[in-house]
């Protein structure tokens, strides 16, 4: 590890050493609110850093490229806003553990997002797991938190096992945890007798990120979670874990496994056009806020699939990067994404009071006399995840499903038809997505209640979600910047798995590479 | 003092300044004060638009002068452009390949001396042309004098309405609607390509809506003002599939040269004609612009909307309805003579249709008994008398038309002027008759009335004989140099019916007049204490329209002033143009003025003797030829022809549409939008809430996709 490495981590080591403090501090000091301020001094220090010291990374288990540092942005203002969000709400709480928490599953997440290791990677999702069952424990209210928790912490674990497998699996016909060892090893193809090792891990290391993403069929956790705790645990569940899961399948899936194409789209595709199916049909249903935002949460992973399937069918095709594709517009989606669910379950956080939460879409009636400002702020969100022009969302959806319709295939002509099929679902789902986000709008603009929302939720919760607002429709208005940084991220990605081989070989002939399992298994074991 | 491009911007610039205030002040703050805006902006643009006319007369003259200097010997005409800004650029819009434009580049790059300035990368871009849309601005003789005239009346017409319009709800309103209309006439005029004329064309007419529709609380006016809008959007779809043609054609959409291609009205093209697009194109792009013409100026057959407009503020149907608006049809078949000088057909068609127009709306006027109807067809008729000197197709008929568009929009802004102030005065009662005998009671009215009644009956020296006369003179000459053509007998017969619409004009002239100054006095109970002469500020503006109806005519006449100005534009100076120029010097149409000056006379006598005291011959008249009396006081039943031809089976289309999308589309989708839900409903039940069978769930899904993917 060279100094290089050590100022790359300096946002990584700035949270652990604020969480700690947090935690330990606060087991001392009553005034608790004071604890959000100094998570948030934090991240911005994280912020600072981040900033000032990208892209220094050796080639060690760190890439330091465009795409960590583009989901190292969205992952300190994702913490930044959560910590806003949950200013007031945890102070109910054990206000220090709380955030301190919070600050440890971000932290994890910046671990994801520069990981070129398996090990790393685990680690990094791990810290991202363990901290959120805390979490949901700190938050929870009652028999339906400690419900939530625990249905979340069980499934969870078994999804850490699954993905745990995979890793070990793409271990074994990789010989190394590096992946850029493990693409090197398997761009000439995976070794003869190993196929069906190959298509096991990728199909174990999908299913047990597909948890985390909440896909079908291991998505059934959320809703349940979701409704038994308050919103800004939603939120923090429905960004952070999704935020993990998506570039975990963009490092490993995505482009360090070449070969496992034919298998890789095909799994994406149907995985992707049953979650979004799944969760649009049954969000019509909802009547519970979050439980709706829930399987709204579903198909959104579901749409993001279609990117990842792109990319897998691309991998078959000579020219990987297409005028349209599908990693940009996967990451670019997540961050639209990030921004609209974490600004609607912050104006949740904001309408609620210190009894409860605001529960059914019903009690939103009203809103948009009674909260002009807020109702607004969660118009803009659900036109934004229904797609709507000129919002974020709509650009989101466009990249996705464009990148789908573009593709043309080099050599293998099998997926083109399948994703204009996939991309017709995807519209398809987009019309009935429609149906409920519009039905939260019009019970806000067009129905009266008597009993007006608490609005207790504090200052920052509104903050929070106002921010959250203007972003949403920034990023709408000028999409330019941001779609060029997801493109610039998804090539990053490629590239680094590629380029850095170069570099790592001659690291290698030096010996001094400590991690290196390079004279690894040619013959079986 | 001012430099041209400053000018350029500062014209339709200080209008739009105007709307924006008084849009957003005038409610709350400036209320009856909102007239000061539009005052000051329109007054500033009609002092700046005499300086730009002055300007580019001095500009063109020394152009003119300078005559053997090298950069004046390939200058067509005088012509200035400014482009704002670049509005629109669309790269590589049009496909490879050759377009005209191009040709017509490569051809005459090969023939032009060395030194000029003809695009270079035109001829070497042959791949792909992009289409840029700049906000570019023009100044040469032909806008100069639209400008002059457009803001000079705008500027009478704004003071008028002050004391018009006062105490009316909408005060603000209506100015921040005239600003708006001047802004948009100015950059109408002053566009440089037919996508900003297309644009401004349309915000006109936007205006012209709102205006008719002023007080849309009436049934009336909402009607009329649809009316107007649905009618001239035919006109404005020919017009669009014109640009649509012209791009394809030539590749472009500017009049002016620029880097990218050769305008369609510019240097390179009009120095050599020969590279117009000749055939079924030609005639296919200027009967599309002439159809769109037709819409604006409202001729025949899409005239019908113009009577009704009536409905709006009086001033409005002086300024827009009458003296601007309504000839922009005039104005760009005249920025286009490039392309109507290469299609005899296009032209002969302009001139049909401005006969027919000039004389069925003539006979129209004869016997309606709404003072402002009267003047609403008698404007129609006269932009058919416009639309007959362009389609005359000599240089001379077309300056004509223009100088007749000039001194017109004079004489009819006073006449609806002054029929506004009668109708202030009878409490809103335009009904001729239901009044009479004003001439006493609104003497500053009548004399201005009767100047502009004068100039529109064509009686010499007024301004309307000057330009009535001169396209008479100009069918004339191309009925003596065409004596062999094969056409000569429709030019006789336009000869004529030209003639004959003169009498009508003056004879349906004067019998408004004579109902409505002269007889017994006779006042509608509807006046009540109103029945006096208008406010100075009223009159005022109807003093100095008639001064300028005594002498516009005469003065820019002379010497043929108007004529020699108007010829430096670069559309009607150019080779081709200057070609239909008569040979010989021209002093010899003075029995064409001693012949239409007599059947003015003879209209006038006519009126006088039938109106000017109670004939009995009137009702003798109207009961012997009943039939002639109907056709002419039902309009010719265009309006219910058209109701029949066009609006029932829409509106039957309409409705059968309406039952089809309730009853089956709407019923087939709400069937499709049961299909999500279902689908939800069926799975449902696998969100159980217990924690083994999630995790039994995720196992056998594990197992499934292992089974099926892994092999």
């Amino acid at each position: 590890m060279t100094t290089d490495s050590v100022l790359y981590l300096l946002p990584e080591a700035t949270l652990a050493g604020v969480a700690t403090l947090i935690v330990v501090l606060g087991v001392f000091v009553a005034w608790r609110a004071v604890w959000s301020w100094v998570a948030a001094a934090g991240l911005v220090f994280a912020a600072v850093f981040v900033l000032r010291f990208d892209g220094v990374a050796d080639g060690g288990l760190l890439a330091g490229d465009a795409m960590a540092s583009f989901v190292r942005w969205l992952v300190v203002g994702s913490g930044l806003l959560l910590v806003m969000a949950a200013a007031r709400a945890s102070c109910r709480t054990q206000t220090a553990e709380y955030v301190g928490s919070l600050l440890f599953a971000v932290l994890g997440l910046l671990l994801v997002a520069s990981a070129q290791d398996l090990t790393l990677m685990f680690v990094g999702l791990e810290l991202v797991s363990i901290p959120s069952y805390i979490l949901l424990y700190l938050g929870g209210r009652g028999v339906p938190g400690k419900e939530a928790t625990a249905k979340y912490f069980f499934l969870s674990v078994f999804s850490s096992a699954v993905t745990l497998y995979g890793f070990a699996f793409l271990y074994g016909i990789g010989g190394s945890t590096h992946l850029v060892e493990i693409h090197a090893r398997l761009i000439d193809g995976v070794p003869s007798g190993f196929q069906l090792l190959g298509a096991l891990a990728l199909v174990l290391i999908f299913s047990g990120l597909a948890f985390k993403i909440a896909a079908a069929p291991f998505h059934f956790y959320a809703p349940d979670v979701y409704q038994g705790t308050s919103p800004i645990n939603a939120a923090i569940l429905a960004v952070l874990p999704k935020i993990a899961g998506i570039v975990a399948m963009v490092r490993i899936l995505g482009v360090a496994m070449p070969g496992q194409s034919e298998t890789g789209w095909h799994l994406a595709l149907v995985v992707a056009a049953l979650t979004m199916t799944l969760g649009n049909t049954l969000a019509l249903w909802q009547n519970n806020v979050r439980r709706l935002l829930a399987y709204s949460s579903i198909a959104h992973a579901g749409y993001m699939l279609i990117g990842l399937t792109v990319a897998f069918a691309a991998q078959q095709t000579v020219d990987t990067v297409s005028q349209f594709d599908g990693l940009a517009a996967m990451l670019f989606y997540l961050a639209v994404y990030a921004l609209a669910t974490i600004g609607v379950f912050a104006a949740l956080t904001y309408l609620g009071d210190d009894q409860r939460p605001l529960e059914t879409v019903d009690e939103m009636a009203g809103l948009g006399r009674s909260r002009p400002i807020t109702a607004l702020a969660i118009a803009v969100f659900m036109f934004s995840l229904a797609g709507v022009p000129p919002l974020a969302g709509f650009w989101g959806k466009l990249g996705l499903f464009a990148s789908a319709i573009a593709f043309q295939p080099g050599q293998a002509g099998g997926a083109q038809g399948w994703l204009l099929v996939l991309a017709i679902i995807g519209l398809l789902n987009a019309v009935v997505a429609a149906g409920y986000y519009l039905r939260i709008v019009a019970v806000m603009y067009f129905r009266s209640s008597d009993r007006p929302a608490a609005g207790e939720g504090g200052a920052g919760a509104w903050t929070a979600s106002f921010i959250c607002a203007l972003l949403v429709l920034a990023v709408g208005l000028l999409p330019g910047p941001m779609v060029n940084a997801s493109r610039q991220a998804a090539t990053a990605a490629r590239t680094s798995v590629q380029q850095d081989a170069v570099e790592r070989a001659a690291d290698v002939a030096a010996g001094s590479v400590p991690f290196s399992q390079t004279p690894a298994m040619n013959e079986p074991f | 003092m001012f430099k041209i491009e400053t000018l350029m911007v500062l014209i339709p610039g200080l209008p739009l300044l105007s709307a924006i205030i008084t849009a957003a002040l005038g409610k709350w703050l400036l209320r009856s004060r909102s007239h000061w805006p539009a005052v000051l902006a329109v007054g500033g643009a009609c002092l700046l638009s005499v300086l730009l006319l002055f300007q580019v007369r001095r500009e063109a003259a020394a152009l003119h002068e300078a005559g053997d200097a090298q950069a004046a010997a390939h200058a067509v005409g005088y012509e200035k452009t400014y482009t704002v800004w670049t509005w629109a650029v669309v790269s590589r819009a049009l496909p490879a390949r050759a377009t005209f434009g191009q040709q017509a580049s490569e051809t005459s790059h090969s023939a032009d001396p060395p030194g000029t300035t003809v695009p270079e990368d035109s001829s070497t871009s042959a791949d792909a042309r992009s289409l840029e849309i700049g906000i570019t601005l023009r100044a040469d003789p032909l806008t100069a004098v639209m400008l002059v005239t457009v803001t000079l009346i705008s500027l009478l017409v704004v003071i008028y309405s002050i004391g018009y319009m006062h105490d009316d709800v909408g005060y603000w309103r209506f100015f921040t609607y005239v600003s708006l209309f001047v802004f948009s006439m100015t950059m109408l005029v002053s566009a440089s390509n037919f996508a900003l004329l297309y644009v401004f064309w349309e915000a006109v007419g936007l205006c012209s809506y709102l205006l008719i529709g002023f007080w849309f609380t009436r049934p009336a006016a909402a009607a009329a003002g649809m009316k107007a809008f649905l009618v001239n959007r035919v006109g404005d779809f020919g017009f669009a599939l014109g640009l649509f043609l012209l791009w394809t054609t030539y590749g472009t959409l500017n009049f002016h040269d620029t880097a990218a291609a050769p305008g369609i009205l510019g240097q390179t093209l009009l120095a050599d004609p020969s590279q117009y697009a000749g055939g079924w194109v030609a005639t296919a792009i200027c009967l599309l612009l002439l159809l769109g013409a037709c819409g604006k100026s409202a001729q025949f057959p899409l005239h019908v909307w113009l009577p009704d407009a009536m409905e709006g503020p009086t001033p409005v149907s002086a300024l827009i309805h009458a003296a601007t608006m309504v000839t922009a049809g005039v104005y760009m078949v005249t920025r286009c003579t490039p392309l109507y000088l290469v299609s005899a057909d296009a032209q002969q068609v302009v001139l049909l249709v401005g006969m027919i127009t000039a004389l069925l709306a003539a006979a129209i006027a004869l016997t309606q008994t709404d003072l402002k109807r009267v003047l609403a067809y008698s404007t129609i008729s006269q932009l058919g008398y416009m639309f007959i000197g362009l389609g005359v197709g000599t240089l001379p008929g077309i300056v004509a038309g223009m100088f007749h568009l000039f001194t017109h929009a004079f004489f009819k802004a006073l006449l609806f002027l002054g029929a506004g102030s009668v109708m202030h005065a009878m409490g809103g009662v335009i009904d001729m008759r239901r009044f009479g005998g004003l001439r006493r009671r609104m003497p500053v009215t009548h004399w201005t009335f009767l100047i502009g009644a004068l100039a529109l009956a064509a009686v010499a020296p007024f301004a309307g004989f000057w330009s009535k006369d001169a396209i008479v003179a100009a069918i004339s000459q191309r009925v003596q140099d065409d004596h062999h053509g094969a056409s000569v007998a429709l030019y006789q017969w336009v000869f004529w019916g030209s003639l004959f619409t003169a009498g009508l004009t003056a004879f349906y002239t004067f019998r408004a007049f004579f109902l409505t100054f002269y007889g017994e006095e006779q006042i509608p109970e509807e006046a009540g204490h109103h029945a006096h002469e208008s406010p100075p500020v009223m009159t005022w503006p109807l003093i100095v329209l008639a001064a300028a109806s005594v002498f516009v005519g005469w003065c820019f006449q002379r010497g043929q002033r108007f004529d020699h100005f108007l010829m430096q534009t670069p559309s009607l100076a150019f080779s081709s143009a200057q070609a239909t120029l008569p040979a010989g010097e021209h002093g010899g149409h003075g029995n064409v003025a001693v012949v239409s000056t007599l059947v003015a006379l003879i209209g006038i006598g006519l009126a006088a003797y039938l109106y000017l005291g109670d004939r009995w011959e009137v009702a003798w008249i109207a009961r012997r030829l009943r039939w002639l009396y109907t056709i002419s006081y039902r309009r010719f039943f265009i309006d219910p022809i058209y109701m029949a031809l066009f609006v029932w089976p829409l509106r039957g289309l309409a409705a059968f549409s309406y039952w089809l999308d309730r009853q089956c589309i709407d019923r087939l989708v709400d069937w499709v939008g049961r299909v999500p839900l279902a689908i939800g409903a069926s799975v449902r039940a696998l969100q159980s809430g217990l924690l083994p069978f999630y995790a039994m769930a995720m196992v056998f899904g594990l197992l499934v996709l292992i089974g099926i993917l892994v092999r």
